[in-house]
């Protein structure tokens, strides 16, 4: 078999120290008089405009799963009731929360502060059970916004209305309350002005996926991530990504791929396996399968031209979530699969990897159907692949390597046919 | 009918489909299934449509496992094995409501397979602090109603949803008789036939159903005992989210000289514990009763009301001296509120067993180990 390589990225290799700042910040926080929030959702930008500290439930749960830390919060988490099928991201909250309460060993580098303000964006219901967990177990005073994805384009408004309505009267007096000041609308838009340059930047990297070979991976971009949203408003944010955005052109230029040979080109649906990513990685390459886009990583503001500086910034920002944006839009059914079909055109995609995370359903439920669909119309093969985010339990490699290697010996019989017409 | 009032709802509950098949060629009569807890029905009755409450099939769920994944709960699992088994073709629409992952997934997989003519996807809000929850509460169901009247061609009055609450408080009425019954005398209903008989309410007209459960309670006044064991341990039990549970576990809990005294099930209390008021403004007295926290519901958001002082308090009521957990397998709001209730009832002394409830039980034998040591504890044994 062919030897595959990869080509890193000398920029990324700068994000583990923004990232470990990040947390380490948020860890000492306290030391500094500083106040906390706990979040789920994208409302964090509402604290973070007052100066609070925050923490992200997904973001954290990455960076520890990432660290190798999850499963140490799993077992606390367990060890206090939590049930095996419950979210991963969920349990290792509550392990936190349990580890914090009783004082049980924890690595450091993973250990969270105790919150001021809970806050909970339920995009997905588990968002608002993490918090209400959260709130039992802490005592700790929860805001709740409700941002349910649309049904159809047809209620886009209403719901935006509704979200920006529940940010105004609720979120904003509690952090003036918390904070002891009046909400603070230039760092808003200072925020949402970092945000959009880092994104439009974000959007200029996103255009290299379509070269051949790529310049770099979605697992590049999943690293990349924290700056266009938990780390929003980091002054590292738009230098970060504008040195990630000259590195993509030259190795373009250069026509450098970031595996090489890149033999199969695929869309990663669902989260990224945040703890497993080295071994994801390394099978994927050896097998010359290159994942570069999907709907998860690309719901983070993916029209940064739309935020509007000059408007209300709560009203921006909430058309950010609805009407100009993806993150509360990527689940409507109307809405997602056109996105794919266009894709694996414009991205000349051989194939769709979807990862159904067993914990969290938040987008298994229509994977075989995505398949067939995109089977039937674009003609590429997919696959699916069950594991979990963080929980090592759930991913089997055995499986999920025998399942890659037939899905690669599938993408490589589809070229052949076509070479062959 | 007198004797066989409460046989009738288990031939209903156990073949829904031919019910409902037969009430619309009776009637005419468009039906609508209603996945996902909490959809007004009212306004589906309203519309002149009969609305049913989504079920799951006592089937093994198959070709459904290439749409759907093994780690759903079964009442997602198996209706969309239904659908696809085109077992559901007699639907001519579907409602869900957003309470979970599950049903937020849904209309994927029900855009992309054989349509029923009408779909809709509700999100009746979380039960944050906030006035903007009533607003938007309203505005959904207002959209809503406004759906319906299109699909069905019929404007839909106020006195069209008074007349429709009238017959659903009506019915509420009703079953919670036939609770009041069971709880001064908890022997004389076997735990399977009370759901069987709130399941039968939830598959059918309302008004047919009316008449129905008048002739359970006539049937029950002059029914002999029919749990015969000496000293029975009173339990209740809670849970069972969207669906109808396993009735196997039922018998079994029974089999160990245990009586469910009361239950927080969703077919159960839960189903009719809150009568809409008869006002000017029926989808407003719709939302309100929505809105109430009680009976607690962990797919509501609703952090404040705790659901175990709720239980606690439904077990001292009732002298009961455990606590069942049916806990639908894979449900998330369950299994993420879980815990909470696992350890406060652990702290306040009171025996609490969890039963994972799966569609496809993989073995009785294990839970009927469970229960008796459960039955042991409790008596001290
Ligand atoms: S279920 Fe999934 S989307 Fe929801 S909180 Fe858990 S990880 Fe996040
Ligand atoms: S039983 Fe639980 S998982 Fe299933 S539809 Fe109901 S709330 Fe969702």
């Amino acid at each position: 078999m062919q030897k595959h390589k990869t080509n890193r990225l000398e920029t990324t290799k700068l994000i583990g120290p923004m990232v470990d700042k990040h947390w380490s910040d948020l860890r000492s926080a306290k030391d500094r008089g500083e106040m906390v929030a706990w979040c789920s959702g994208p409302m964090f930008i509402f604290p973070y405009a007052m100066g609070m500290k925050c923490h992200f439930m997904a973001g954290y749960a990455a960076y520890a799963g990432g660290r190798g830390a999850a499963d140490r919060l799993l077992e606390i988490a367990e060890d206090e009731g939590d049930l095996l099928d419950t979210c991963s991201y969920h349990k290792a909250h509550m392990g936190m929360a349990a580890a914090i309460k009783k004082g049980l060993p924890l690595r450091e580098d993973v250990k969270l502060p105790m919150p001021d303000l809970l806050i909970t964006g339920r995009l997905c219901p588990e968002m608002s059970h993490y918090a209400e967990g959260l709130y039992r177990r802490m005592n700790i005073n929860v805001v709740g916004i409700d941002t349910p994805p649309p049904a159809n384009e047809s209620n886009v408004m209403i719901l935006e209305k509704f979200c920006e309505a529940q940010v105004r009267e609720v979120l904003i007096p509690t952090v003036e309350k918390i904070c002891g000041k009046p909400f603070d609308y230039d760092r808003l838009r200072e925020i949402l002005a970092i945000l959009k340059e880092t994104c439009l930047l974000r959007n200029e990297c996103w255009e290299y996926f379509k070269k051949i070979p790529s310049p770099w991976t979605l697992w590049d971009y999943g690293v990349s991530i924290a700056p266009v949203f938990y780390m929003m408003g980091s002054p590292d944010a738009v230098p970060y990504y504008t040195k990630l955005r000259d590195e993509l052109a030259e190795r373009a230029e250069k026509k450098i791929g970031a595996i090489e040979p890149e033999d199969f080109r695929v869309y990663w649906d669902g989260w990224l396996p945040w703890g497993f990513l080295g071994q994801f990685s390394r099978k994927m390459t050896s097998l010359g399968i290159v994942p570069l886009v999907g709907r998860y990583p690309w719901e983070f503001f993916p029209h940064p031209e739309t935020i509007d500086l000059n408007e209300d910034p709560v009203a921006t920002f909430a058309k950010q979530v609805y009407s100009n944006g993806g993150l509360a839009k990527q689940n409507l059914p109307n809405m997602s699969l056109p996105t794919l079909h266009k894709w694996i055109d414009e991205y000349h995609l051989d194939g769709v990897i979807m990862f159904s995370s067993k914990s969290c359903r938040m987008w298994n439920l229509g994977h075989p159907d995505f398949i067939k669909a995109i089977e039937r119309k674009n003609g590429i093969p997919g696959v699916i692949i069950e594991g979990d985010m963080v929980d090592s339990r759930m991913n089997s490699f055995a499986q999920i390597d025998t399942r890659l290697e037939a899905f690669a010996e599938m993408m490589a019989a589809r070229k052949k046919s076509v070479v062959d017409l | 009918m007198k004797n066989g009032a409460i046989n009738r709802c288990r031939e209903i509950s156990e073949n829904p489909y031919r019910y409902t098949k037969d009430w619309k060629e009776k009637t005419c009569k468009k039906v609508i299934s209603c996945f996902g807890m909490h959809i007004p029905e009212e306004i589906v009755h309203a519309s002149g449509i009969t609305p049913v409450i989504a079920w799951r099939s006592d089937e093994p769920v198959t070709i459904g496992h290439s749409h759907v994944a093994t780690f759903n709960c079964g009442l997602t699992r198996s209706f969309i094995d239904d659908l696809v088994k085109d077992k559901l073709s007699f639907l001519d629409g579907i409602a869900i409501n957003r309470i979970c992952l599950q049903t937020q997934g849904m209309p994927f997989i029900l855009e992309q397979n054989p349509k029923a003519p009408y779909l809709e996807y509700l999100s009746l809000p979380a039960l944050y602090q906030s006035a903007s929850i009533k607003d938007y509460l309203i505005e959904e169901m207002k959209r809503f109603k406004e759906g319906l009247e299109k699909f069905s061609g019929k404007k839909i009055t106020t006195d069209d949803l008074n007349n429709s609450i009238i017959i659903y408080n009506k019915n509420r009425k009703l079953l919670k008789k036939i609770y009041e019954i069971r709880r001064k005398n908890p022997k004389i209903l076997k735990a399977k036939e009370m759901m069987y008989i709130v399941h039968s309410s939830m598959v059918m007209d309302k008004e047919d159903n009316n008449e129905l459960l008048n002739h359970v309670i006539d049937e029950l006044e002059n029914r002999d005992l029919v749990t015969t064991s000496e000293n029975p341990i009173r339990v209740i039990t809670y849970g069972g989210l969207c669906q109808t549970v396993n009735t196997r576990i039922l018998d079994l809990i029974e089999e160990l000289n245990m009586v469910i005294v009361d239950d927080d099930i969703f077919v159960g209390s839960k189903y009719f514990a809150k009568p809409v008021k008869i006002t000017d403004n029926p989808i407003e007295a719709l939302g309100d009763e929505y809105l109430k926290n009680t009976p607690p519901c962990p797919t509501k958001g609703d952090y404040k009301t705790d659901w175990t002082d709720f239980l606690i308090d439904m077990a001292r009521k009732n002298n009961a001296k455990g606590i069942i957990s049916l806990l639908i397998k894979y449900c998330p709001p369950h299994m993420c509120y879980y815990p909470d209730i696992k350890n406060k009832l652990s702290e306040k002394g009171i025996p609490e067993l969890l039963i994972e409830v799966e569609h496809e039980v993989i073995s009785f034998e294990q839970i009927k180990t469970r229960l008796q040591t459960f039955a042991e504890i409790i008596q001290g044994v």
